[in-house]
């Protein structure tokens, strides 16, 4: 599914948080700060330490979850899940499922259900950041 | 002496009060995980991060079925560069008063925290974020049994 720009320009200018699981369900997060965002695939710079992380896992459970971090954890509260691979250094994250998760009655709404336009819609119906302002 | 130092009992605190948001990651058991941003958060004795169970959904059902949790520095500024894990649960607004989780006794744990948004009202929230309504059901609770740093260099490297 096709990110819609908001969820593009916040994930761009603040990185995310990445869930890795392995097959016996213990979990870890990994705080990458330089992503960017082609249609429906995240690609997150990693360092050689998160490389050398999460690359055993991967191998054996490709799909990770993703929430924007930094000031976007508060706002811009979205969650990305897909499957991972790590593809010359890069981890490349194909987004089959996105969330909402604003605190509240709209917690854990699945947006990618509403379709590109109906998500369009969704944060531009609520939102009037549609990126950051001065993001450092 | 638990795992928790001073430095970070103070990352770990509601935003308002010098804290961080942070970010809590679960899995269901056949490894699918959800990670979601949590402003309700703080240390509790020398080994437990407690977190508000306002709208927790998925999270909730991935405990109940994998006790295994993560939880990160939303915004690792200085040396906040920490993943705490270890067990997690839920201990739900009503349990029993003498119930025990580990260090934790039940009926304290929900007499001080039991009411957060009256603790600790979410007044730096801005008003397009606030939750219209606050409405806690019970807490998340997490035995930290291993930090590990989240630093680019040091990423996945032991702390304690």
């Amino acid at each position: 599914m096709k990110l819609t720009p908001r969820i593009e320009n916040w994930i761009e200018s603040f990185g995310v948080h990445i869930a890795i699981a392995d097959d016996k369900g213990q979990i870890t997060i990994i705080v990458a700060e330089k992503t960017s965002v082609d249609g429906d695939v995240v690609t997150v710079d990693l360092s050689e330490n998160q490389r050398n992380q999460i690359e055993e896992v991967l191998s054996k459970n490709d799909y990770v979850a993703l929430a924007p971090g930094q000031l976007g954890a508060i706002r811009a509260p979205y969650q990305l899940k897909g499957s991972a691979h790590l593809v010359n250094g890069y981890l490349e994250v194909e987004i089959a499922e996105i969330y909402c998760t604003k605190p509240g009655p709209e917690a854990g709404i699945r947006l990618d259900v509403l379709g590109y336009d109906g998500m369009q819609h969704f944060d531009e119906s609520r939102w009037t950041d549609l990126a950051p302002v001065n993001p450092s | 002496m638990g795992l928790l130092t001073n430095e970070i009992k103070d990352a770990l605190k509601v935003v308002g009060k010098g804290g961080s948001v942070v970010h809590l990651a679960t899995s269901s058991i056949d490894g699918k995980p959800n990670i979601v941003a949590e402003r309700f958060v703080t240390s509790y004795l020398d080994d437990y991060i407690l977190i508000a169970d306002m709208f927790a959904q998925k999270t909730k059902v991935n405990l109940n079925e994998n006790p295994h949790a993560a939880i990160s520095i939303a915004h690792p500024i200085g040396s906040r560069s920490w993943v705490f894990r270890g067990p997690a649960t839920v201990i739900n607004i009503g349990a029993a008063a003498s119930d025990t989780w580990h260090d934790i006794n039940v009926g304290q744990v929900l007499a001080e925290w039991g009411d957060w948004a009256a603790k600790e009202p979410p007044l730096e929230v801005p008003p397009d974020i606030a939750p219209p309504k606050v409405a806690q059901r019970g807490l998340i609770v997490l035995k930290v049994e291993e930090i590990i740093s989240s630093e680019l260099k040091t990423s996945g490297n032991k702390i304690s």
